[in-house]
């Protein structure tokens, strides 16, 4: 393998016609693509470009071929990256400062910062933004709760632990649909397992969707009840790690059981509970799955989660531009949780 | 009186013996020591003194109280660990005032006591700071001061030299012996360094696969070890284990004979060519004088010198035997490998094992 070099001629190097001259397919596809969208008819462009794209990818492979294996080797993920997910955010971050909606025929009109102001005093995003702290607040407590008690219990060693943890986290490994689908079935007032059991106390069947508050309740039970495994095994993570020896000094020393958990204990586990929380409260800021399946957001609007109102903006509205924008201030206030875990994240590892 | 006694103590973790029926008694302010290789059980056997382990069967009783079976915290005892075990989250001086804490002792004694305790293992300075910031032995010296602080009649020390560095294994020796005289407590010691049984232990039990071997004090395990393994346990360097035979009262070696030990008479009753290993301590061999004495004299060849400063151990090649011999490093420097020395052991200090049991005959 050779470099490309300029010949005898003297031509650049980067004129020279040769099947690794990526610098040469780059220049004619940017000539060719913008022409050909502007002179020639749609699908005869389309075609254009998609050649000028392939000739360009191909010179660049055939150029770095041998030559630069780990690049050469990284760059389809990070094609894919870049046209599945940088490229849309990019994409539909710009579309926030537009004025557009997907199923017109209108192009994009500048906008400046109008969907972000009309977002932010709009009464229905803050009301949904109230669902979502208490949907937020409940799930994540039960689920802390609940996770930490099983942790405690999983930490001591009994008959069919093994099989009965692998039950325990099960509900985690499910997919939100399924999860999702269950819990309809389970809260259906006629054949639901729920509305049955009921029914042999009070003769009635029992219908839990019916009001604002029994929904918001179902919604929870069931986020809860998937995601308890992960705090679960989290905080047994920090449980197992606390050395035996130490519990050992402390019965010699006298120390009370509640003692024992306070200084023993916890300082092992409490950096693994606020990270539990924080990826919790994160992942329950953005739940919309189980809401969208159980409730659809009903009775009413009372459980319409934020997640939820942006895919009704975005998809059954049309909204685009300022489902765009909303989707931003969402991402905003996720990032700036996400760095709280992650500063957290790292006290961790100091300590450790 | 005997302030603790195990009986029978008996120890299974699945398939291994860890304890296979120990027995011993402890007097009151007495420092004993369990001495025994890794793995023999001393470990177990303090665990079970303390409560961490049940026994499978046996008795321990403390201070007149049969304590089988009764929880950790009936009894008033401290252990030492050998990781020390601090409270990593918890500072020097939480660490001391731990085990006061369920107690009840009012603020200001609970103060004054670690003031008194930080004054007498000198960790007064190092108070404020929590245990992953002190050097090794201000760690050990603060794990053996939140034992001692709620005053126990007994104190467990499980290897706690174990972790540390040579220079400060040989001070704390000395500090231990230290705080046993001016605290008068009685402190169970375990340990797999015969040095560290000798120097401080008042009586050793030689602790082996679960049994007790031998109890005695430092000089009787020194003198009369009961078998060879206490025989090559005690003592550095390790005892010279010659094979040889034994006839009408006489042992048969490869560089000669020898008639006129401790073991004489016993001796004579055993049948003749008895299989036997004959021990004698590199201490107890010296350069051979002008005169020919009741001393077995041996001309030898050095194999090898190890110069350790103050003496020298020589590896010396006699007959297909080769043992060692400690000199004074004024007397070893004029020997080099390959010279010819006359040395004579002492009959007096040798012993006889036998080569099936490995019990001594004497």
């Amino acid at each position: 393998m050779t470099a490309v070099t300029s010949d005898a001629t003297g031509t650049p190097r980067w004129l020279t016609p040769s099947p690794r001259n990526w610098r040469l397919a780059l220049l004619i596809a940017v000539v060719a693509i913008p022409g050909s969208i502007w002179l020639a008819p749609g699908n005869v462009a389309f075609w254009i470009s998609f050649v000028a794209v392939s000739a360009v990818t191909l010179a660049v492979t055939i150029n770095a071929w041998g030559r630069y294996p780990g690049p050469l080797l990284v760059a389809p993920a990070i094609a894919l990256l870049f046209v599945m997910n940088i490229f849309p955010l990019m994409w539909s971050f710009g579309l926030s400062f537009f004025r557009f909606r997907v199923n017109r025929q209108a192009p994009p009109r500048f906008a400046g910062l109008d969907n972000y102001e009309k977002i932010l005093t709009d009464p229905t995003v803050w009301d949904r933004l109230q669902t979502t702290a208490l949907v937020v607040v409940f799930t994540v407590a039960i689920q802390m709760i609940v996770g930490f008690l099983l942790a405690l219990l999983f930490e001591k060693e009994f008959p069919g632990r093994r099989v009965l943890l692998m039950l325990v986290l099960t509900p985690m490994m499910l997919s939100f649909v399924a999860v999702g689908a269950f819990f309809r079935f389970y809260y259906e007032p006629t054949f639901g397992l729920l509305s049955q059991a009921v029914r042999l106390f009070t003769g009635e069947p029992f219908i839990l969707l019916k009001t604002p508050a029994g929904a918001l309740a179902g919604i929870v039970f069931a986020d809860a009840w998937m995601w308890s495994p992960f705090v679960m095994l989290l905080v047994l993570a920090g449980l197992v790690s606390v050395p035996k020896y130490l519990y050992e000094a402390a019965e010699i020393d006298r120390a009370s059981w509640w003692r024992k958990f306070r200084t023993i204990t916890f300082p092992y586990i409490r950096s693994l509970l606020l990270l539990a929380l924080l990826f919790r409260t994160i992942e329950a800021f953005k739940l919309f799955d189980i809401v969208f399946l159980i409730t659809d957001g009903g009775p009413g609007s009372s459980t319409e989660t934020i997640a939820v109102y942006v895919f009704r903006v975005s998809f059954q509205f049309f909204r685009t531009s300022q489902s765009s924008a909303l989707a931003y201030f969402i991402l905003f206030i996720v990032i700036v949780l996400t760095n709280l875990y992650l500063y957290f994240a790292r006290q961790r590892s100091q300590e450790a | 009186m005997s302030i603790l006694s195990v009986t029978g103590a008996e120890k299974r973790y699945g398939s291994i013996n860890a304890l296979a029926g120990t027995s011993f008694e402890v007097e009151a302010g007495e420092f004993y020591c369990l001495l025994g290789p890794s793995a023999a059980g001393k470990t177990t056997t303090l665990r079970a003194i303390a409560g961490l382990e049940t026994l499978d069967a046996g008795r321990v009783v403390f201070d007149g109280q049969d304590m089988t079976g009764q929880p950790v915290q009936g009894r008033d005892m401290a252990m030492v660990f050998q990781t020390f075990a601090l409270y990593p989250h918890l500072t020097a001086r939480q660490n001391l005032e731990y085990p006061l804490r369920e107690a009840g002792h009012d603020a200001g004694e609970i103060r004054q006591r670690v003031g008194e305790i930080g004054e007498l293992l000198r960790i007064a300075h190092t108070l404020d700071r929590k245990p992953s910031t002190m050097s090794g032995g201000e760690q050990q010296r603060l794990a053996i001061g939140r034992a001692l602080i709620r005053r126990p009649k007994l104190l467990l020390l499980d290897e706690p030299l174990t972790n540390l560095d040579a220079k400060l294994r040989h001070d704390t020796r000395a500090e231990f012996k230290r705080l046993h005289r001016e605290l008068g407590m009685t402190i169970v010691f375990a340990t797999p360094d015969q040095l560290e049984a000798l120097t401080m232990g008042e009586r050793i039990a030689v602790i082996n696969e679960g049994w007790i071997v031998q109890i005695g004090t430092p000089r009787e395990l020194y003198a009369a070890p009961a078998d060879r393994f206490v025989g090559t346990l005690v003592g550095a360097p390790t005892m010279n284990l010659l094979p040889a035979a034994g006839s009408d009262g006489k042992v048969a070696l490869p560089f000669g004979e020898i008639g006129n030990g401790p073991w004489s008479k016993t001796l004579a009753d055993f049948p003749a060519e008895t299989e036997l290993l004959f021990g004698f301590r590199p201490h107890d061999i010296r350069l051979a004088g002008p005169e020919a004495g009741p001393a077995l004299r041996v001309d030898a060849k050095v194999h090898l010198t190890e110069p350790l400063g103050d003496i020298t151990v020589l590896d010396l090649e006699a007959g297909d035997a080769v043992f060692k011999m400690v000199l004074p490093e004024e007397e070893a420097v004029q020997y080099r490998v390959g010279d010819r020395v006359a040395v004579e052991i002492n009959p007096d200090k040798t012993l006889l094992f036998a080569r099936d049991t490995g019990a001594a005959i004497r």
